[in-house]
């Protein structure tokens, strides 16, 4: 072909080139941290080092990106640096390029010539073009950085100049928020920095596919890093803010055990917060043994439901229906009832199972609620284990005169069980967390003094239904239940915490449960996976 | 194959060869299940399978007898299980098949059985009406909820939208580079540690989210941004977003290891760079499981009522305008349910299964 | 098995396969040829983990040839074709010691540009592999992603179309790959639409639109039916015109047809024979390789 280009297959790397770009690189990302910092107020946006203010030195950061950013690409297209760029930037980067200039267009349209949509629109409309035409029609290295840079430089010496401070605020029109120049400057900073990372790898690495690869790499580095930095930020907010509340005056060795029989007292460790009622007179420090008790009884009394339900059906769907309209009819079963929304069960139990069970809220029927939600995940998971049984098994059992019920009783249910138990855990650990059903169907007073005593409650009467059980028809609490009753409830009755604290320490025994269950439904998937791939 | 268009004067006969077919399937299945299945068999298939009807019968009118049909049923499927216990099984995993069905079939109609008055008194305004003409407030949006009898879930439908948008917005951009990063860039070890990480995530409760977005999110909108009211569309959107995350992340990076190995190596071998492979084989390849992995991350999200419950305000009205998502207004379908069902009655109770039949 | 230790100052391996053991001697696989060599490998050895998979494999392929890899399941052959493209990076895995060069280049050298060695040395694979995209689209992806061809709305804009070139391009190609007569209707199909056998031509023109000096291909017939591997194996011969072809294949009777000069392996990750191809088939040195070729055992 005429217009292949033959290299060498091992270029050389040039490194003034590289030790600029990378310097950029190593820019940008500094500036990236600090303006995190300044968001999430670890650093007070007021704060000043070496007498310039904080927001000052983002802005000085910026320039130092975009006139980096600049040199390298003006270095490449004249030749000093050693590149091997495409003809053009490509369309993506022209169309994001020229998005900031129209911005910037706008910006300077509406300060030069009024609030008007009719002047600051074509003026915002000319730069974008102008941004545009600027990425796509210059070779790569110019085009993929000079436009991107004009607009960091603009941006960080805006800002750098003085003429945004902590105090500054901007209130459009259109929003009822305020937005202060100590909030909206972090903000840009970090997406500006993120392009000039773009920008600095694609010129690290010389432009061209690879250069292409690198920008977009750093890029997708950069978001990924602040996704799982924001979930273990949630997560280390909770743990910090309840650890506290959970070991109020809880000591290993504190509390006494009185050996039964022996009547000798044996030092046990001391857990108030998990081992106390939430209310009553002479509680001292307030706990949320209700509320755990009750999410034991609600997932036990779900378990009891939905299991034995949801392996039956997958066992008929599988081994005795053949595939037509009532598989057909069962998928979309089960599809629909793995997407409704939670809070949609939650009516239904309100409407049709308590008028006909309790007569208000209750623990059995909030059971039967959680159950149905459970029901489609044990199934769906369920008869994917069996469904991955291999024939052969049924087969070889067959022939050696083996009826189709023991063939299913001892060979497929024990092979598929460790599928069917990672999705019972994992169910349960969705089912253990959910708050909104149990609004409408099972909630009590939100600071109970007493623990539901099912167990004791039987009772044998003579009337139907013979046997009746007064705590199962009883409103409990459950720990989602108690997050949300101390969020809505207002003030705490107990002087030891204010309801946010409480609500800290709820969330974090809420949070070891429920990521307990996932855990353990997590490794075991991987351990069953594993030995599978052994064998 | 030639295929004959079907007249009219053919269709009775058809129907009656359908028909016919039908019945002499049924006669067949009869005609084996009686000579496979010992009578005794069949005698507690019969009792089993009438006991449970009237089990579902009984409860179902809200009889107090409704024990005495689920013993005989329980009975009856004890003895069944002592002498057939493969008819017994056969018969059990039927019922739990049917069961399953019927649990949705009456979730279903009840839904629409219960939203029914709702409809009937309101008709299309209850979907539609955006401004009370009783009330002199020109401000559209005012009055719609709960004034005399005046019930609209358009100012629902309006957060509902919103939210939704802001959560995707946030979820999709960063959770399929979350799966791309997962699933072709990072290094196995990497990778090892970080999917069952966010595995984990995906069971945070989402009460557990809204806690911290109303404790945090909430009041750093309200005291930095000078928000009207604790608590926005803006604020409760991106926590929903961000609840969404994992899911995102998890399904459409299983969606992206998929592709099948050899189209990967293909365009590796043809010298493209791993992004070039990514960007224009694997992504295209796989875009509908990741589009579905988006699209119930944000369903799932918003189902999970209760971030949005505790973060909004409860104010029922349009913002204006209406992207203005920082205005005092916040209520969606679901938290509405959830906020109010608890004592609502009568036509009330009504609309709030309407806005549930609207959300599923 | 295999030992190694120094009879006579050459180095010799004691080997053992089937029934018989034998010293494999360098000179069986030392083959004289006219011309220059286009790829030289040199005391190649690969590990995947502790498991040697590859051992000290070193070979001169012609230019302008087609050399035939071929030996039992498990010989290392496709491993070995895999190295020259370095396709093994992508096993976390594995570890290539040794030396490749390409027209002198150093293949396994820190420096290393993938993409313009992979633009070099072209790749079939055993199971058809098309992209799930239109034929037009499976042509010019490469030369595409390597900034050769610009088409589109913009591109005409520019000045800069490339629209005719890209014409041009999928129609030479699909000649050459004699697939043209077939899809020169229905050039903007999905590729997956095509049989077996069309789609795997349509891979081998796929790697001719980059151009490359090398062509390796792993079994490219073994998935298809006998016409289908019949007009596969008429397009290498001549593609051996312009190209150099390296492939590997189960097939004996296949080499035998094809190849200009054949490699076999044998168990152990070994080179045991290299030579031309009449002469392995005819008469070879090795007892293992006579053992092999008449179908004892592999």
């Amino acid at each position: 072909m005429s217009n292949a280009t033959r290299n060498r297959i091992d270029g050389a790397d040039s490194t003034a080139g590289d030790l600029l770009s990378r310097g950029v690189l190593a820019t940008s990302v500094v500036v990236f941290f600090a303006a995190w910092t300044l968001l999430l107020q670890w650093v007070d946006e007021t704060a000043a080092v070496g007498g310039v203010s904080a927001l000052k030195l983002l802005g000085v950061g910026l320039v130092v990106v975009g006139v980096g950013l600049v040199v390298v690409g003006v270095g490449s297209r004249l030749g000093y640096v050693d590149t091997a760029p495409s003809k053009t930037a490509g369309v993506p980067v022209g169309v994001v390029f020229g998005l900031l200039w129209a911005a910037v267009g706008g910006l300077l349209g509406t300060l030069a010539l009024g609030n008007a949509a009719v002047l600051w629109l074509p003026v915002a409309a000319l730069f974008g073009l102008a941004g545009f035409l600027a990425s796509v029609l210059p070779r790569e290295d110019v085009g993929a950085t000079v436009p991107g840079a004009v607009v960091l430089l603009l941006l960080g010496g805006f800002v750098a100049a003085g003429g945004v401070n902590a105090g500054w605020t901007w209130a459009p029109a259109w929003s009822s928020a305020v937005f202060p120049g100590s909030e909206l400057v972090p903000i840009l900073v970090v997406f500006a920095t993120l392009l000039g990372a773009w920008c600095a790898g694609k010129a690290n690495e010389g432009f061209g596919a690879e250069g292409r690869q690198a920008g977009a790499y750093y890029l997708v580095g950069a978001v990924v890093f602040a996704m799982l930095g924001v979930l273990a930020l949630l997560v280390g907010f909770i743990v910090t803010n309840g650890l506290a509340t959970m070991l109020t005056r809880a000591s290993l060795a504190g509390g006494e055990l009185t050996v039964p029989l022996v009547g000798v007292e044996l030092p046990w460790p001391e857990f108030p917060f998990l081992t106390n009622p939430t209310g009553g007179l002479f509680v001292e420090v307030p706990g949320v043994l209700p509320a755990i008790i009750g999410t034991l009884w609600l997932v036990f009394g779900a378990v009891l439901f939905a299991v034995p339900l949801g392996i039956g059906a997958a066992v008929f769907l599988t081994e005795y229906a053949e595939r037509g309209r009532l598989t057909q009819v069962v998928e979309v079963a089960t599809n629909g009832l793995w997407s409704t929304p939670s809070i949609v069960f939650g009516l239904f139990g309100l409407a049709f199972l308590v008028p006909r069970i309790s007569g208000g809220n209750a623990i059995f029927v909030g059971q039967l609620v959680l159950g149905f939600m459970l029901l489609p995940l044990v199934l769906i998971t369920s008869r994917e284990a069996i469904l991955a049984v291999p024939d052969a098994h049924r087969d070889a059992s067959a022939a050696l005169g083996v009826t189709k019920w023991q063939t299913i009783r001892s060979v497929v249910l024990p092979a598929a069980m460790p599928g069917t138990i990672t999705g019972v855990i994992l169910g349960v650990g969705r089912i253990a967390g959910e708050t909104a059903p149990l609004l409408l169907v099972f909630g009590g007073p939100p600071y109970p003094s007493t623990t539901p005593n099912v167990l004791g409650s039987f009772e044998l009467t003579a009337q139907p239904p013979f046997v009746t059980n007064e705590a199962l028809l009883s409103p409990a609490s459950a720990l989602p239940y108690q997050l949300y009753a101390t969020i809505t409830a207002g003030v705490f009755p107990k002087e030891i915490f204010t309801d946010t604290q409480f609500g800290w320490g709820t969330a974090l025994v809420l949070l070891l449960v429920v990521v307990g269950l996932y855990a353990v439904g997590v490794g075991s998937r991987l351990y069953f996976r594993r030995k599978l791939h052994h064998e | 194959m030639t295929s004959r268009r079907p007249s009219v004067q053919d269709v009775p006969t058809d129907l009656r060869a359908a028909a016919s077919r039908r019945a002499a399937a049924a006669k067949r299945w009869v005609r084996d299940y009686r000579s496979r299945t010992a009578d005794g068999a069949v005698a507690m298939h019969v009792v089993v399978f009438t006991s449970v009807l009237a089990t579902f019968g009984a409860f179902f009118a809200g009889s107090q007898w409704t024990v005495v049909p689920f013993l005989a049923f329980l009975a009856s499927i004890g003895v069944g299980w002592v002498k057939y216990q493969a008819e017994a099984a056969k018969a059990l995993t039927l019922l739990t098949t049917v069961a399953t069905v019927a649990i949705l079939a009456l979730v279903v109609s009840f839904l629409v059985y219960e939203s029914l008055p709702a409809i009937r008194a309101r008709g299309l305004d209850l979907f539609t009406q955006v401004r009370n003409p009783a009330i002199d407030d020109p401000e559209l949006g005012e009055g719609l909820w709960n004034r005399g009898d005046v019930w609209s879930l358009t100012p629902m439908m309006l957060g509902t939208a919103i939210t939704t948008v802001i959560a995707t917005v946030v979820a999709a951009p960063v959770g399929i580079a979350g799966a791309v990063f997962v699933s072709e860039i990072a290094p196995r070890r990497v990778r090892e540690v970080v999917k069952p990480g966010i595995e984990l995530m995906a069971g945070i409760p989402s009460i557990t989210y809204g806690f911290v977005g109303l404790t945090i999110l909430n009041q750093y909108f309200y005291a930095e941004f000078s928000t009207p009211t604790i608590g926005t569309y803006f604020a409760a959107g991106l926590m929903i977003g961000i609840m969404a995350l994992p899911t995102v992340v998890t399904v459409a990076e299983d969606a992206l290891n998929a592709v099948p190995e050899s189209i990967k190596s293909g365009a590796l071998a043809m010298g493209s760079t791993p992004w070039q492979t990514t960007k224009s084989v694997t992504i295209p390849a796989g875009l509908s499981g990741v589009s579905a992995g988006v699209l119930l991350g944000v369903g799932r999200a918003m189902g999970e009522t209760m971030a949005a419950t505790v973060m909004l305000t409860h104010t029922k009205g349009f913002p204006s305008p209406v992207f203005d998502v920082f205005s005092g207004y916040g209520e969606t379908l679901t938290t509405v349910i959830a906020f109010e069902a608890g004592n609502a009655s009568g036509l009330h109770k009504n609309v709030l299964f309407a806005a549930g039949a609207c959300c599923s | 098995m295999s030992e190694t230790d120094t009879v006579d100052g050459t180095d010799q391996r004691v080997t053992t396969t089937g029934e018989t053991s034998e010293r494999v001697r360098e000179a069986w696989s030392d083959y004289e040829f006219a011309g220059d060599a286009k790829l030289v490998v040199d005391d190649l050895d690969v590990y995947y983990g502790d498991e040697r998979a590859l051992q000290g494999v070193s070979l001169d392929v012609p230019d302008e040839s087609v050399t035939a890899l071929i030996g039992p399941s498990g010989c290392g052959k496709s491993t070995f074709l895999r190295c020259l493209n370095r396709m093994n990076d992508r096993i976390d895995s594995a570890r290539v010691e040794g030396s490749v060069t390409l027209d002198g280049e150093e293949v396994y050298s820190d420096g290393v540009n993938l993409v313009e060695l992979r633009k070099r040395i072209g790749m079939v694979f055993q199971e058809p592999n098309p992209f799930p995209k239109s034929i037009r689209d499976n042509i010019s992806y490469g030369p595409r992603k390597h900034g050769d061809l610009d088409t589109g709305l913009l591109a005409r804009l520019l000045g800069r179309d490339d629209t005719d070139d890209e014409e041009a391009l999928v129609e030479r190609v699909l000649r050459r790959a004699a697939l043209w007569d077939e899809v020169k209707d229905r050039l903007d199909d999905n590729a997956l639409g095509l049989s077996g056998g069309q789609q795997q031509r349509l891979c081998i023109a796929r790697a001719l639109a980059v151009d490359p000096d090398v062509i390796l291909m792993d079994e490219p017939a073994s998935a298809l039916d006998p016409i289908a591997t019949a007009k596969i194996e008429d397009l290498i011969e001549e593609l051996a015109e312009d190209y150099t072809v390296v492939v590997v294949t189960h097939n004996m009777q296949q080499a035998a047809r094809i190849s200009d000069q054949t490699a076999v392996f044998l168990t152990g990750g070994e080179l045991v024979e290299y030579g031309d191809t009449d002469q392995i088939f005819e008469n070879p040195e090795s007892q293992r390789v006579e053992d092999y070729i008449t179908g004892k055992f592999g």
